[in-house]
């Protein structure tokens, strides 16, 4: 219904733009970023997201958000070892960055306050839209993060893992990572810690020609946290991308991944996986812009449903009037695997050139009986022959990664969340 | 200047201006005054002989109406309505109450005549004046080799005619007009309307609830096949006129009843409002098919005039077992705001939608359908072909949703949009929320142009490319075409090469 209403402050509203006021003084930036401070924090004065704003139907920000924590300067948070050995690996630890960065032929890293400072940084603190809200919570309030910049023609053997973890208050957070025409690299983006945290995080990707870029956000939240992410790229010519996540944990989860193809030849590959347990809301928004001719893109998502978990997937693919022979590929299959569980999807596709192959697919339902009965004639039990078939829904997409390294190590991660959840 | 110049040439090619049922009819018209107050609402319900309980539900509808928003989220962009520049209530000024067909102005009947649209064949309007009881069982006999085809005309605001009304009252059919059947069956009215759309359902759901002027009512007692086709045309004739015309079907247990709404409308400069409800109950295994070949008036080459069309239409499969199922052919409209929907309610209840939405020049569409399932073993079955040609937009927008307790439902959706020229726009919004483990819903959309290869493949064999182009349509649409009941199939495929007419090379 489209009733006049007059909107009151929600707690968690007045609670934002309380802390910005309180904590002002100790943001750093300089002009031009405080005045981008001030812009987003007249974003959030004007309310939160409602189900009524269209890319947050699923997710009502405004009523889900309830409380909100206070910043936290005791808390303390340790680095943790990364995903693949031998990884070079930057932390934030809840909000800060580790003046102890490692030293990589070709990198340089720096950390985020000081572009904030300089104001090197602002041009990229504006939000996308007028409903992007994480954007608008994060350039609030970010405080710290990282820059990386790879040089041109790095191909980097290990990892770089980025890692951000809270240990409770609010922590806005912001890798700001540019690669060089030509350079290949395997980025980690990890998001975990312990604590009934807030937390914001933007990474924002700029990929120069002919560059080859897997990034990996593995997203471990523990059930008591707020987690509002956002991933954004723009792929330049012939350059490619590939976007793995992986969502296990979190109370309130939104993961924004926003792309744009702007050089010809540029190919963009998303593969994610959603794993949802207990009583939480996990939302995952893709908005995909194919603004120049002949530029690809495939999207799996895998998701797996249980307990009380409430999952969303909206993915939408735009095709701009000039960018003729694209050819983009979308699809999301959910396992229901709880009757108090609930997942929506909305794949949509704008499109305004019609030399196109687009086309998406969207499946919602329960493990297939025929595959259950092939395992438990074979003598598999019931709880044992459901396990396996539904690791393997997930890992198919997990093994489309090539890499065997990333691979195990995220089949490990895998491993871990089902020994949790039985 | 070489920019207008080629604006015209590409009108010329368009064509779209050529709209083949614009034409207007002189006849003398009783007009309210422009603008909505609760006196204008007052006067059209005298005008109607209404009852007071049927003023007081309106009065209702517009009260709440005064305090909703109008809805902005569809992807259709038009300049803000004036609700107080709208005529909403006109009707042909015809002799009171005909009841056969030599008693309707002989103007109306050239209109049918012009649009030799099938519901208007000639030997199916001599059929109502056979009356007596011995032709009445001959014509029974041939309804199904004929064909016949029971019609209830609306032009603008009132229901005009309706045939076959005395066939039908023998087996025990009731077709008439909506005013009429608040006259003489307030029990069922009372107890159907607004039981599926509620009056406070949406902004035009609601103003059309306050100032409904006509419609049709169909009401099939249990266990009763319907013997005949039944068709209700709509035509919009006077300036600046809204048309909100309010249609219900009952379907008792067991009954089963085809219904299908044809439209046009002449060809105005400005645009003109459309706002209708459509309700449908299905109870215990009953069955409704409702097909709709839509073609209002879109606008010419340049975007200026056609219809506004936002229609709300809803069935309730109330009964286990019951079936509702909608066929839509939407041509024409500036702008289309429509979405049948089906609530599936009762256990082992199903729904369906297929649907071809073809838009041109500068026509707009945003349509589609809501599957609700609530009943246990419910099915749905969602088809829908999008065709987007020269600057037009076309969307669809679907909703499929499972309840908690509706185990067992099962969707398929499969929504193709084909692209003919690089100015138009092909949307897919689906949504789909699945709140129990054992749906299984699937849905599958693709975009694509005609491939060169089809095209060439069709061209070869020496046809040309505006009927190849034509044929490859028209396979694309089959699916759904093939719902359409036998005469209106025919109508439909024609319908599709009109609309496309100019829109290649």
């Amino acid at each position: 219904m489209n009733m006049h209403t007059q909107p009151q402050r929600t707690p968690a509203e007045t609670a934002l733009i309380d802390a910005f006021g309180d904590r002002l003084s100790l943001l750093p930036g300089d002009g031009a970023v405080m005045l981008k401070r001030d812009d987003a924090i007249e974003t959030i004065k004007h309310g939160l997201p409602t189900r009524r704003v269209e890319s947050w139907h699923y997710t009502d920000l405004r009523r889900l958000l309830n409380a909100v924590p206070d910043f936290d300067p005791a808390a303390m948070a340790k680095a943790i070892a990364p995903i693949v050995d031998g990884s070079a690996v930057v932390s934030i630890l809840n909000g800060k960055s580790d003046a102890k960065v490692p030293v990589l032929e070709g990198v340089s890293f720096q950390r985020l306050s000081e572009k904030l400072i300089d104001g090197s940084i602002a041009p990229g603190l504006d939000p996308y839209g007028s409903d992007d809200a994480i954007g608008a919570l994060n350039t609030a309030f970010v405080a710290d993060g990282y820059f990386v910049d790879i040089a041109d023609g790095v191909e980097l053997e290990k990892p770089v893992e980025l890692q951000n973890l809270q240990a409770g208050g609010q922590t806005h957070v912001r890798l700001a990572v540019r690669v060089g025409a030509g350079a290949k690299s395997v980025i980690v983006e990890r998001q975990t810690g312990d604590g009934a945290a807030l937390g914001s995080s933007v990474s924002h990707l700029v990929l120069g020609e002919g560059a080859e870029v897997t990034w990996l956000i593995v997203q471990e939240q523990p059930e008591t946290a707020t987690h509002l992410a956002q991933f954004k790229a723009h792929i330049g010519k012939n350059a490619k991308l590939t976007v793995f996540f992986m969502n296990a944990g979190g109370k309130l989860v939104r993961q924004e991944i926003v792309v744009k193809t702007t050089g010809e030849g540029a190919d963009f590959k998303l593969r994610g996986i959603n794993l949802l347990a207990g009583d939480t809301h996990t939302d995952v928004t893709m908005v995909l812009d194919h603004a120049v001719p002949h530029t690809t893109s495939t999207e799996v998502i895998r998701n797996v449903v249980t307990g009380k978990a409430r999952g969303v997937f909206q993915g939408r693919i735009n095709v701009h009037q000039y960018a003729q022979k694209t050819n983009a590929k979308m699809a999301c299959n959910t396992l229901l695997l709880s009757d108090d569980g609930e997942f929506s999807t909305k794949p949509e596709l704008e499109i305004f050139a019609d030399d196109v192959v687009c086309g998406h697919g969207a499946t919602v339902t329960e493990i297939d009986h025929d595959h259950l009965f092939y395992l438990m004639a074979r003598g598999v039990d019931e709880k044992s022959a459901r396990g396996l078939l539904v690791k393997a829904f997930v890992a198919e997409v997990i093994e489309e990664l090539d890499d065997e390294t990333i691979v195990e190590a995220l089949e490990a991660r895998l491993d871990d969340w089902f020994m949790a959840h039985g | 200047m070489p920019a207008v110049q080629d604006t015209i040439d590409r009108v010329r090619k368009i064509d779209v201006d050529q709209y083949k049922y614009g034409f207007q009819t002189e006849i003398a018209m009783d007009k309210a005054p422009k603008g909505l107050s609760e006196d204008i609402i007052r006067f059209i319900s005298a005008k109607k002989d209404e009852p007071s309980w049927m003023l007081e539900w309106r009065l209702e509808a517009y009260r709440r109406w005064l305090t909703l928003d109008e809805p902005t989220w569809a992807r259709v962009h038009y300049p803000k309505i004036d609700f107080q520049d709208i005529y909403f209530y006109a009707a042909p000024k015809s002799t009171p109450g005909p009841t056969s067909l030599s008693d309707v102005d002989p103007e109306l009947l050239k209109v049918y005549e012009k649009l030799g649209i099938p519901l208007r064949e000639q030997e199916i309007l001599a059929g109502v004046q056979k009356t007596d009881a011995s032709e009445l069982e001959e014509v029974s006999d041939n309804v199904y080799k004929s064909g016949r085809v029971a019609v209830d005309a609306v032009f603008d605001s009132v229901s005009v005619v309706t045939t076959f009304k005395k066939e039908l009252a023998q087996a025990g059919v009731i077709f008439c007009s909506i005013s009429e059947a608040i006259r003489e069956h307030p029990e069922l009215v009372k107890k159907y309307l607004g039981s599926v759309v509620p009056t406070s359902d949406n902004y035009y759901a609601t103003l059309n609830s306050a100032v409904f002027t006509d419609g049709s009512f169909v009401f099939v007692p249990k266990g009763v096949r319907c013997p005949m086709e039944l068709s209700t045309y709509f035509r919009m004739n006077e300036k600046n006129t809204g048309q909100f015309e309010r249609t219900l079907i009952i379907a008792e247990e067991g009954a089963y009843v085809s219904y299908l709404e044809g439209c046009t409308a002449p060809q105005r400069d400005e645009n003109q409002l459309h706002a209708a409800v459509v309700e449908l109950v299905a109870l215990d295994d009953a069955e409704i098919k409702y097909s709709t070949v839509q073609n209002w008036y879109p606008g010419d080459a340049e975007g200026k005039g056609g219809i506004y069309n936002f229609v709300t239409k809803r069935g309730d499969c109330r009964g286990d077992r019951s079936k509702i199922s909608w066929t839509q052919v939407e041509t024409g409209s500036a702008i289309t705001w429509k979405y049948p929907s089906c609530i599936l309610r009762g256990d082992d209840s199903q729904g369906e939608f297929y649907s071809i939405a073809v838009s041109n020049g500068y026509q707009q569409v945003d349509s589609g359908t809501k599957m609700i399932h609530l009943g246990k073993n419910t099915s749905s079955r969602i088809i829908s072909k999008g065709i987007a040609a020269g600057y037009s937009q076309n969307t669809y927008r679907g909703q499929v949703s499972a309840h908690r307790k509706a185990t067992n439902a099962r969707n398929f959706t499969n929504c193709d949009s084909l692209l003919i020229g690089d100015q138009c726009g092909a949307h897919t919004v689906p949504y789909m929320e699945a709140k129990n483990s054992t749906a299984q819903f699937e849905h599958e959309a693709t975009t694509s142009k005609i491939s060169e290869d089809q095209k060439f493949y069709v061209m070869q064999r020496g046809i040309p490319e505006e009927e190849a182009i034509a044929l490859i349509v028209n396979g694309f649409v089959k699916d759904v075409i093939q719902q359409l009941p036998m005469e209106f199939a025919v109508e439909a495929q024609k319908l599709i090469g009109i609309s496309l007419e100019g829109s290649v090379g």
